[in-house]
C-alpha cells in the first residue's frame, strides 16, 4: 500500500546539490510533488464528467419532470416520480421478472461452474484449450448469441422444440417459449447461463489453484471422496471468490437487458413479449425513457433499479457468507 | 513477456485486419461525399420504393447525393420526435405515418412550412382528406405531402384455397366474404378441410375492420373510445381466434416473415403498402398470390407524408426533392414498383395505374382494386397516441392467441392497456 | 451421493481413490474428458448453429428436424447483408472498429499513467483517491445512463461515435488493475535506481514501467477490446436510428428491419463475431490469464 504519511520524498531522490541548478531543481521539485496530480488526472476528469457528474445529476432528473416530446412541460416534480412508481404495476411486473430470471440463471450457473472447475483443477492434458473454451461465450457478443437462441427457441421449427420432441415430449401444438412467463424466463436464463457458466468457472479454478495442498491431505485421512471434498474442503477455502462472483451475478443479473430485448420478436418494441412476461427493469427504462421519452421517470426507475441493487447484493454476500458455514472474514 | 506481448499485438493486428478486409470486400462505402456536394438524408420504414428513383434523381441534379435511411416504423417515428427536440439529427426528409401525423402535427413549428415553398398549389390535386391530415390546427402550416393511402384489400394464397377446395377466382373469392362473419366462416371451411391456419394473426383482422369504423380510438377532441370502433375490432378478431383461425405470427418478425416462405397462412388483409412486404419477402410465391375486396368494404389503413424538419441544413434542396417524389411521374412508378397507392386522385384515372396488372399477384388489376377503395373513404381522425394505442391493443390480442389471456377477459385488458398507452 | 449411505466396498473404493491429494495433483480420467468435452460442445454449438443457418436458404431454415450441416450459400447471405440499404453494415463494422481500439488504446495508457502513480508514487491524498477509484467499481453504470444522454445532448454528441468513445476513455478497473499489477511486478529499486540517475517521473514510467508490465496491458488490452466491441446498450441509447451505428446495434436493427430473415440477421451475426473469435483464438491464452488474475486480486 502507498503510504500517505511520510512526504514528499519519493524513493531515491537526492537533491540535486548545487545551487546553481536550481531551475532544474524547481522543475524536479515540481515533478515530484504534482506530476502524481497530472498522471492521475486524465482517469479523475473523465471519471467526473462521464461517470460522477451523470450519476448525481440523474437524481436531479429524477425529481424533475422531464420529457423528450414535451420539453415545455418541465420543472420540478417532488417526488412525483418515485410515487408513480409505486403504483406502476409494470414496474413490479420487471421486478418480478428480473428476479425470476436472475434465480433462474445465478444458481445453476454459479453450482455447474464450481463443477466444471474442478474438473478443471484435475491434471489434464490440453489445459489451455478447455480453459480457452471455456469462455468461448463469453467473448461471443450477446447481441449476437442470443439472435442465435431466438432461433433456437423458436415456435415453428425451432431446434429447442425438436430436442423436445426427440426426448419424448409432444404436445398438441409446439411450445411457444414466447408465451408464457416461467418459459421466457428458462429461454432467457438459458443465455445468461451460456455466456457466464465459464468465465465464473474460471475464476473458481483460479482461486482453487491456490489452495495449498495439504489441506486436502487432512481430507484424505477422513476418508471423503472428491465430490465431498469439493463441497467440504475446495468451496469453503474459496469462499470470497464465491461471495465476489454472487455480488457480481445480481449486479450484471439485476441489469440484464440484451438477452430480454432481442429475445423480443421485434426488438424494437422493448415490451418483454406481448404481456410483458420477460420485461426486465433495464428494459423497461429504456422503454420509458426513450420510447415513451419520459427522461424524469426513468431517472427515477435507475434510483429504483440502484437501491434494490445494493441491497440484494448486501443481502446475497451474507447469505453465501453464512452457507458457506463461517465466520465473516 | 516480450512473447506475450508480441502474441496480443498480434492478435489485435488480425482482428483489425480481418475487419478491414470485410469491410474492403464489402466494397461500395455509404460514406463517399465529394466536396460540394449537398447530401440529403430520406428516413422511413418499410419500402417507399426510393430505391429506383435514387439514381435518376442524382443523374439529374448533379451535386445532389440521396442517402435512404429505412429503419423499424416505431423506431422511425420515436427518434424524429427525440431529434425535433433535441434541435439537431433529423433527417432531411422524414416520412411521418398517419398514425403519428397528429403527434408531429401539433409541433408544427419545428417543420419547414411547406406553403412557404408554394406546396399551396399541390392542394387541390390531393384527396381532401389527407391534405387536412397533415395540415396544422390553425390551418396556416403544411408539415407534410401526403404520398400514398391505404385503401384496403384481401391477398389470398390461390394454390391454398385451391387445395382447401375453395373457388380461385378473385370475383368469386370477394363474393365468399361480405362481412367479416361470412370471412369467418370461410376460413373454418378452409382450417376444416387442410388442417392449417387461415390468417397470419388476429391483429391483422383487428385493423382492417378498425379502419372501417367512422371513429377509431380517439374521437376528434382526443378523449379514448373504446366502445365505439374498437370494440367491433377486437370482438371480431377474437372470433378468429376462437375459430382457431390464427397462425398467431407477429407482424414484422421473423416469424411471420418465414410464414410468407411456407404458406402458414391463405389470406392477410393487405393494404397497398402491404404488397411491396410480400413481394420482397417472399420472392417464391410470385403468381400465388391474389387480392379480393375486402370484407365490410373500404377503410383506409397507413399511409404516409414527407416532411421537412425545420432544422435540416438543406431545406430548399430537401423540398425540391420532395416536391420532384410527389410528381405523378414518379408516384406511379413507386406504385408499379411496390404498390403505394398514390393519394392524388386524378392519378387513379391515368392508364398508367388504372390498367396495371400487378404479375406477382397473379396480374390482378392492383390499380383499380385500391384506387376504388381509395376514392370513397370518410377517414377517421387518428388521436395524438393512436400509434401505441394500437400497439397496447395488439398485444392484449397476442396474449390471447397465445393463451396468456382467456378471450373473454380480453376486452377489459384491452381497455386497461389502451388507457394506459393513452397516459404514458 | 454421499458415503453414509454407501455399502462398505464402495466406501473402501472411495477411500484407496482418494490418497490425499491435492485435486490438481490428480490425473484426470476419461469421465472428466468426457464431461468437458461435453460441455465444450454446448458452449460451441450457438456459435456452430449460427454458422449452419448463416450457410442456408430461408426454406433450410424452417426444415423438421433441423438440418443440421452447413450449406453452401453463406456469400449469397453475406453480401446481402451488407447490401441492405437501411442497416448500414458496412459502416457499423468500421465505426466498432473505430470505437473499440481507440478505447482500449487509451485506456492501456490513461489507467497504466494512473495505476503507476497509485502504485509507486507517493502524493498527498493518494489513499483517499484510490478509494474512490475503488468504490466508483461498484456503481452500476445503469444508473447514470438518463442523465448520461441528457449530458451527451447537451454537448451535441449524441448520434455520434465520440458519445460512444468518451466514457469509456478511462475505467476505474483498469486503473486498479494496472495499480496491482504494477505494486508486485516493478521492483521499487528500478524505480529508485532511475531516480538516481536523474530521470523525471514520466521517464520512470516510460523506461522503467512500460517495459514491465507488458503482460498487464495485454491481458487489459484484450478485455477492454472485448467488452467495448461487444457493448450494446449504451450505443443503442446513443446510436440507435441513426445511419452511423456500432456493429452490436446494426446487427439489432437487422433483427427488426422489414424483412427479418434468419439467415440475414446470423450472417451479420456471424461478422461481427468473426473479429472476436480471431482474438481468442490467438488471444486466448492471455484473456485466460487475464481473468483468472483478476479473480484472486479482487
Amino acid at each position: 500500500m502507498v503510504s500517505v504519511t511520510s512526504l514528499p520524498e519519493a524513493p531515491g531522490t537526492e537533491r540535486p546539490p548545487a545551487r546553481k541548478r536550481s531551475w532544474r531543481h524547481r522543475l524536479l521539485r515540481f515533478d515530484l510533488h504534482y506530476t502524481p496530480y497530472l498522471l492521475i488526472a486524465p482517469f479523475f476528469l473523465l471519471f467526473l464528467v462521464f461517470g460522477l457528474f451523470p450519476t448525481i445529476f440523474n437524481g436531479v432528473v429524477a425529481f424533475r419532470n422531464w420529457r423528450l416530446d414535451d420539453p415545455e412541460h418541465a420543472g420540478w416534480a417532488g417526488w412525483d416520480n418515485f410515487a408513480k412508481l409505486l403504483s406502476d404495476s409494470d414496474f413490479w411486473n420487471a421486478l418480478y421478472n428480473t428476479f425470476g430470471i436472475f434465480a433462474l440463471s445465478t444458481i445453476p450457473q454459479l453450482f455447474l461452474a464450481i463443477v466444471i472447475a474442478s474438473v478443471l483443477n484435475r491434471r489434464l492434458r490440453a489445459q489451455t484449450f478447455f480453459r480457452v473454451g471455456a469462455l468461448m461465450p463469453y467473448i461471443t457478443p450477446v447481441t449476437a448469441s442470443t439472435l442465435v437462441f431466438d432461433v433456437v427457441f423458436a415456435r415453428d421449427n425451432g431446434i429447442a422444440n425438436w430436442v423436445l420432441q426427440v426426448l419424448g415430449y409432444h404436445p398438441d401444438t409446439p411450445l411457444d417459449w414466447h408465451a408464457t412467463k416461467l418459459s421466457s424466463w428458462i429461454a432467457i436464463a438459458t443465455m445468461v447461463n451460456w455466456k457466464w457458466t465459464g468465465y465464473n468457472a474460471l475464476l473458481y479454478l483460479s482461486a482453487m489453484q491456490s489452495i495449498p495442498r495439504d489441506v486436502y491431505e487432512a481430507a484424505a485421512l477422513d476418508g471423503a471422496g472428491p465430490w465431498r471434498t469439493l463441497w467440504r474442503i475446495t468451496v469453503p477455502m474459496i469462499r470470497p471468490v464465491v461471495i465476489f462472483t454472487v455480488v457480481l451475478s445480481t449486479i450484471g443479473g439485476l441489469q440484464l437487458f440484451t438477452e430480454p430485448m432481442l429475445f423480443e420478436q421485434n426488438p424494437q418494441a422493448a415490451t418483454g413479449g406481448a404481456g410483458g412476461q420477460w420485461q426486465t427493469i433495464a428494459q423497461l427504462i429504456y422503454k420509458v425513457g426513450w420510447k415513451n421519452l419520459n427522461l424524469g421517470y426513468a431517472a427515477a426507475m435507475s434510483w429504483a433499479l440502484f437501491l434494490i441493487i445494493v441491497i440484494i447484493a448486501a443481502a446475497n454476500a451474507l447469505i453465501t457468507n453464512r452457507l458457506g458455514g463461517g465466520r465473516s472474514k | 513477456m516480450k512473447r506475450l506481448m508480441t502474441r496480443s499485438l498480434r492478435a489485435t493486428a488480425v482482428g483489425a485486419l480481418a475487419l478491414v478486409l470485410v469491410a474492403a470486400c464489402s466494397g461500395k462505402s455509404t460514406q463517399t461525399e465529394s466536396k460540394g456536394d449537398v447530401t440529403l438524408k430520406i428516413n422511413f420504414w418499410g419500402d417507399f420504393g426510393l430505391t429506383q428513383l435514387k439514381p435518376k434523381y442524382e443523374a439529374s441534379h448533379p451535386g445532389i447525393k440521396i442517402v435512404l435511411n429505412s429503419g423499424e416504423y416505431n423506431a422511425q417515428h420515436e427518434d424524429l420526435q427525440k431529434k425535433l427536440v433535441a434541435g439537431s439529427g433529423a433527417a432531411d426528409i422524414a416520412a411521418i405515418d398517419e398514425g403519428f401525423i397528429v403527434q408531429f402535427r401539433s409541433q408544427a413549428d419545428k417543420f419547414v412550412n411547406l406553403l412557404d415553398y408554394g406546396a399551396g398549389k399541390y392542394q387541390d390535386k390531393y384527396l381532401g382528406w389527407k391534405w387536412k391530415q397533415s395540415l396544422s390546427a390553425d390551418g396556416k402550416t403544411q408539415i407534410g405531402l401526403g404520398t400514398d393511402v391505404g385503401g384496403q384489400a384481401m391477398c389470398y394464397r390461390t394454390d391454398l384455397f385451391a387445395a382447401a377446395g375453395l373457388p380461385t377466382d378473385r370475383d368469386k373469392v370477394s363474393a365468399l366474404w361480405k362481412t367479416w362473419d361470412d370471412f369467418i366462416a370461410v376460413g373454418k371451411q378452409y382450417t376444416a378441410k387442410t388442417g392449417k391456419k387461415f390468417v397470419d394473426n388476429a391483429t391483422n383482422v383487428f385493423n382492417p375492420v378498425l379502419a372501417q369504423q367512422p371513429v377509431g380510438f380517439y374521437d376528434s377532441s382526443e378523449n379514448l373510445q373504446m366502445d365505439g370502433g374498437p370494440k367491433i375490432a377486437f370482438d371480431a378478431s377474437v372470433n378468429t381466434i376462437k375459430a382457431g383461425l390464427s397462425a398467431n405470427l407477429a407482424s414484422f418478425s421473423a416469424g411471420w416473415d418465414q410464414g410468407f416462405v411456407n404458406g402458414s397462412f391463405a389470406v392477410l388483409a393487405c393494404p397497398a403498402w402491404m404488397l411491396g412486404h410480400i413481394k420482397d419477402t417472399a420472392p417464391g410465391t410470385s403468381g400465388k398470390w391474389d387480392i379480393a375486396a375486402i370484407p365490410g368494404g373500404g377503410g383506409n389503413w397507413g399511409g404516409s407524408f414527407l416532411t421537412v424538419p425545420k432544422q435540416g441544413k438543406h431545406v430548399k434542396e430537401a423540398y425540391d426533392l420532395l416536391e420532384w417524389l410527389i410528381q405523378p411521374e414518379q408516384q406511379i412508378e413507386i406504385f408499379k414498383e411496390v404498390g403505394n397507392l398514390p393519394s392524388q386522385p386524378a392519378l387513379y384515372k391515368d392508364p398508367a395505374i388504372l390498367d396495371f396488372k400487378n404479375p406477382f399477384f397473379n396480374n390482378a388489376p392492383v390499380g383499380q382494386i385500391f384506387s376504388g377503395t381509395a376514392e370513397g373513404l370518410q377517414p377517421q381522425y387518428l388521436g395524438k397516441k393512436a400509434g401505441p394505442t394500437r400497439v397496447a391493443v395488439e398485444n392484449v390480442l397476442n396474449q390471447i392467441q397465445s393463451g396468456q389471456v382467456k378471450p373473454d377477459d380480453g376486452w377489459a385488458d384491452a381497455i386497461k392497456e389502451a388507457d394506459k398507452a393513452a397516459k404514458a | 451421493m454421499s458415503s453414509e449411505t454407501m455399502t462398505a466396498p464402495a466406501r473402501r473404493r472411495v477411500r484407496a481413490r482418494a490418497t490425499g491429494r491435492a485435486p490438481q495433483d490428480t490425473r484426470a480420467g476419461l469421465w472428466s474428458y468426457l464431461w468437458l468435452l461435453i460441455l465444450l460442445a454446448f458452449s460451441a454449438f450457438p456459435l456452430y448453429w449460427m454458422f449452419v443457418i448463416a450457410t442456408s436458404t430461408e426454406e433450410a431454415v424452417s426444415k423438421s428436424p433441423p438440418v443440421l450441416l452447413p450449406g453452401g450459400h453463406l456469400l449469397t447471405n453475406i453480401e446481402e447483408v451488407f447490401s441492405l440499404q437501411d442497416v448500414y453494415f458496412t459502416a457499423s463494422l468500421i465505426n466498432s472498429a473505430i470505437v473499440a481500439v481507440t478505447v482500449t488504446v487509451s485506456q492501456l495508457f490513461f489507467c497504466s499513467l494512473a495505476g503507476f502513480a497509485f502504485a509507486k508514487l507517493r502524493f498527498r491524498g493518494s489513499r483517499a483517491l484510490l478509494l474512490m477509484v475503488v468504490l466508483t467499481l461498484t456503481i452500476p453504470n445503469q444508473l447514470g445512463v438518463v442523465a448520461l444522454y441528457i449530458v451527451m445532448g447537451k454537448l451535441g454528441w449524441n448520434g455520434t461515435l465520440l458519445a460512444v468513445i468518451a466514457p469509456g476513455l478511462v475505467s476505474a478497473f483498469g486503473v486498479f488493475y494496472m495499480r496491482q499489477f504494477i505494486l508486485t511486478s516493478v521492483p521499487d529499486e528500478l524505480v529508485e535506481a532511475a531516480r538516481v540517475d536523474g530521470a523525471t517521473t514520466m521517464r520512470v514510467y516510460w523506461s522503467v514501467v512500460l517495459p514491465a508490465i507488458r503482460p498487464a496491458l495485454a491481458v487489459l488490452g484484450l478485455l477492454t477490446f472485448v467488452a467495448t466491441w461487444n457493448d450494446f446498450q449504451w450505443p443503442l441509447i446513443t446510436l440507435g436510428g441513426t445511419d452511423f451505428p456500432t456493429s452490436m446495434v446494426a446487427l439489432s436493427d437487422l433483427a427488426s428491419g422489414n424483412y427479418v430473415l434468419y439467415r440475414r440477421v446470423l450472417s451479420g451475426a456471424l461478422i461481427a463475431t468473426l473479429p472476436l473469435l480471431i482474438t481468442l483464438f490467438v488471444g486466448g491464452r492471455q484473456i485466460v490469464r487475464g481473468i483468472m488474475e483478476g479473480a484472486v486480486k479482487n
